[in-house]
């Protein structure tokens, strides 16, 4: 029996041995001085002409700088030019005096970004065949640069939202011209620039040096461990809220939240007989207890929707009523519509976890409304897929970084059906239409407010957690992450 | 043919599914002409038998091809995920032996005793924690209480081992019940006794005879958990963040990256079978009755 005995000894030994032996690393972590940003899903793509994915995006604003961005209202604003319209087809942008030099790794070159790499950016974007944002930019006829700080773009069409399509960042026109890799090595001009790029990203301060490390964790558990164990420092959005709240209970972290912008909504299939009718429409966004969800299970700062656009956008001049739970209201305008209860319904959305929580929950708040909710949850790329092919009666989905009004023509514009724009509901109204044309933006929103083409749900709270030594970061209300340009750490 | 067979079905199975890669390169506002344009860079415009028919050309050259999205060469991704993946599944072996087996043999020994009543309620125990609570538990109690090791990742040495210590603990609950088994049945046969009677050690008695030929269903159990490990443990290896074959082929798949998703299937199957392979050579090493059929 003792070599039994033996065995087990040996075990133990070999387990307390190899995680006895382990303490050292986790030290070594915590003593690191880089800030460790711990994300959901690591970015795809670090060239601006090709990325399209959220955290690409978000680290492209910080390592490329725009000609254009957005103010709090989500007015396009100058960043790195100015712009006046010099006809209804032609823009000048003047490049501000004070630009800096793109981040090469050799001197190769001090001198500011100029007019010839806006150019050359944007006439790269125009002869890429697989750039998503090709065709954007369909309605330039020309780029001509008058000098080092002046370009002029001319377009085929009058469009007066041209210069907010402008914020695809700024590359360097020699790199262009030698097919560089900008997705695995990208060279901006803005306040970071890449270091490594292997497990983690890694990314530097311009200004002071300090190295900023974005590591990807899918799983949003796994993220708060690292959190409270000090191996990551930051990590924003993409909790549910009970570990937010859990969070929010630990002395070492710091939650901060803002209220959110981007557009939570159930698309509706427009061309189903039972949803064409506005009464079953309007008895679908009365069945939702949008607060209790928002109370319940969601983050602090979530608001409830009544338009795509959030009430503080420029375009909003009267804010629009939100559709109260009603749920007797909802079965009375069923049984006006004629339709034989309980109306049953078919609701798709993807794997996600709160997005199949948040779907119990309405199936379950339908019910009383003789509303029964099937729920279909599939992976994502059948899940989008059926969407974008009208394969839905019901899906839930949230628009992400909108800023301009002209998200109502491409997603409920009668000539935006997939894969002409976002139409995905196929709604064709042609007093919407006329609106849109017109850019009456307050009655387009109105209309579609009564009409419910889809049905808006809440504009989603951001949050951001950290380590108590972190400061200088706040959560933005579009999630995006510039506060990296100046997060820092106590010193102890 | 194995590999045939598993090449083909793959191939046909993913261009089932509903999506499409250059609806996810290029997204909802990307013009027809250009989704034409880039369906036909892509290849994907041919015929599926001629698609077939080319991935397999170039497969015959070593040549998996490029990653549609990242353009990385495949063969530098399977390079880089495949050796991770082999590491974890080498020590999530070695853990879930040198448990599994001497946990297995005690409880054979003393059957029907409270210690056996233990580890089995232990074992049992074990293999119904799945991936996704075990991991998290290990984490809060190794690296969020005790602070020795690492939450999750690679950058360290000893990141390993908190994603083998899941994987391994499983295993060895399922070794621990097919020792005793294996164990139990041939304990009482009379080359056993007349072992014991001769005055061969009771160690001796176990470990040369009796475990040896009890080891046959034990190599099978093994084959086919090596087999599953080296398909890549998608579970353990999104908790852990550990960069291996499981989640890039999930990866893949959720972003219809063909290429990438034919060659991780391919590597897993061919990891099969050579795992297949080697667990029937060690039969005949563990019993030199096996004969190889030819």
């Amino acid at each position: 029996m003792k070599v039994f005995n033996v065995f087990f000894a040996i075990g133990l030994a070999w387990l307390l041995l190899a995680t006895s032996s382990c303490r050292r690393d986790g030290v070594s972590a915590q003593l690191s001085r880089e800030i460790v940003f711990a994300i959901g899903q690591a970015p795809l793509n670090l060239d601006p002409r090709y990325a399209t994915d959220a955290a690409s995006e978000r680290v492209n604003r910080l390592i490329y700088q725009s000609l254009v961005d957005f103010d709090s209202q989500s007015k396009p604003t100058p960043s790195l030019a100015g712009w006046r319209a010099i006809s209804p087809t032609a823009f000048r942008f003047t490049l501000n005096k004070n630009r800096a030099p793109f981040h090469y790794p050799t001197k190769l070159r001090q001198a500011p970004l100029t007019a010839n790499d806006v150019k050359a950016t944007y006439d790269s974007i125009a002869l890429l065949q697989d750039s998503p944002h090709a065709a954007e930019f369909d309605n330039v006829k020309n780029i001509i640069v008058t000098d080092d700080s002046t370009v002029v773009f001319q377009l085929k069409q009058p469009d007066s939202h041209f210069p907010a399509k402008l914020i695809i960042g700024i590359l360097p026109a020699e790199l262009i011209a030698l097919h560089h890799d900008f997705s695995h090595a990208p060279v901006g001009s803005g306040p970071l620039k890449l270091l490594s790029w292997r497990n983690q990203l890694s990314l530097q301060r311009v200004s002071d040096g300090q190295t900023i490390s974005l590591l990807e964790v899918k799983d949003p558990t796994v993220r708060v461990l690292k959190l409270l164990h000090g191996e990551v420092d930051l990590l924003q959005a993409e909790l549910p809220p009970e570990l937010v709240k859990y969070l929010q209970t630990k002395p070492e972290v710091t939650v901060k939240t803002n209220r959110g912008a981007n557009f939570s909504y159930l698309g509706l299939n427009m061309q189903d007989p039972t949803l064409k009718n506005l009464k079953v429409r309007q008895a679908i966004a009365y069945a939702i207890d949008r607060d209790a969800i928002i109370q319940k299970v969601m983050v602090f700062n979530t608001r409830a929707a009544s338009a795509i656009l959030p009430p503080e956008h420029y375009t909003n001049q009267h804010s629009l009523p939100i559709y109260a739970y009603q749920p007797a209201l909802a079965k009375q305008l069923l049984l006006e519509a004629g339709i034989k209860l309980p109306l049953k319904l078919v609701y798709k959305t993807s794997t996600d976890a709160q997005r199949v929580r948040f779907a119990t929950i309405m199936q379950a708040q339908m019910q009383a409304a003789g509303i029964q909710l099937e729920i279909r949850s599939l992976d994502w790329g059948t899940f989008f897929a059926d969407v974008k092919q009208g394969n839905f009666q019901l899906y839930g989905l949230t628009w992400v970084g909108i800023k301009t009004p002209e998200i109502y023509g491409k997603a409920l514009g009668s000539q935006s059906v997939p894969p002409h724009g976002f139409n995905r509901g196929r709604y064709a109204d042609a007093q919407l239409d006329q609106l849109l044309a017109e850019e009456d933006w307050p009655s387009a929103t109105a209309h579609i407010h009564q009409q419910l083409p889809y049905i808006p749900l809440w504009y989603e709270g951001q949050f951001a957690a950290m380590r108590q030594e972190i400061n200088n970061y706040s959560p933005k209300a579009d999630g995006n992450w510039d506060d990296l340009a100046t997060i820092s750490r106590y010193a102890h | 043919m194995v590999i045939f067979g598993v090449l083909l079905l793959t191939f046909l199975l993913i261009h089932l599914v509903p999506g499409d890669p250059v609806e996810v390169m290029l997204g909802e506002s990307a013009s027809m002409a250009d989704r034409e344009v880039l369906r036909a860079d892509l290849g994907l415009n041919q015929s599926i038998v001629f698609q077939f028919g080319n991935y397999l050309t170039k497969l015959a050259h070593a040549d998996f091809g490029q990653s549609i999205h990242t353009k990385t060469p495949i063969i530098e991704l399977l390079k880089t995920r495949y050796p991770a993946t082999l590491k974890l599944a080498l020590v999530a072996l070695f853990i879930g032996l040198s448990i599994g087996l001497p946990l297995g043999i005690y409880a054979a020994l003393k059957a029907g005793q409270w210690q056996d009543l233990v580890v089995t309620l232990v074992s049992v125990r074990l293999s119904a924690m799945p991936a996704f609570w075990l991991g998290p538990m290990l984490m809060l109690i190794f690296a969020v209480w005790l602070g020795w090791l690492p939450v999750s990742g690679m950058e360290s040495n000893t990141s390993i081992v908190l994603p083998a210590l899941t994987l391994g603990l499983g295993l060895s609950a399922i070794l621990t019940r097919m020792t005793r088994t294996s164990l139990l049945e041939v304990l009482n046969d009379d080359y056993i006794r007349t072992a014991r009677a001769k005055g061969i050690t009771e160690s001796n008695v176990i470990i040369r005879h009796a475990l040896r030929a009890a080891l046959l269903p034990i190599i099978t159990i093994v084959g086919l958990q090596m087999g599953s490990l080296l398909a890549g443990t998608v579970i353990t290896e999104t908790i852990f963040s550990w960069d291996g074959i499981g989640r890039l082929l999930v990866e893949s798949i959720e972003k219809r990256d063909y290429p990438v998703t034919q060659a991780c299937v391919l590597l897993v199957a061919l990891s099969y079978v050579l795992v297949n392979l080697l667990t029937d050579i060690l039969y005949r090493l563990a019993d030199p009755r096996v004969k190889f059929a030819h």
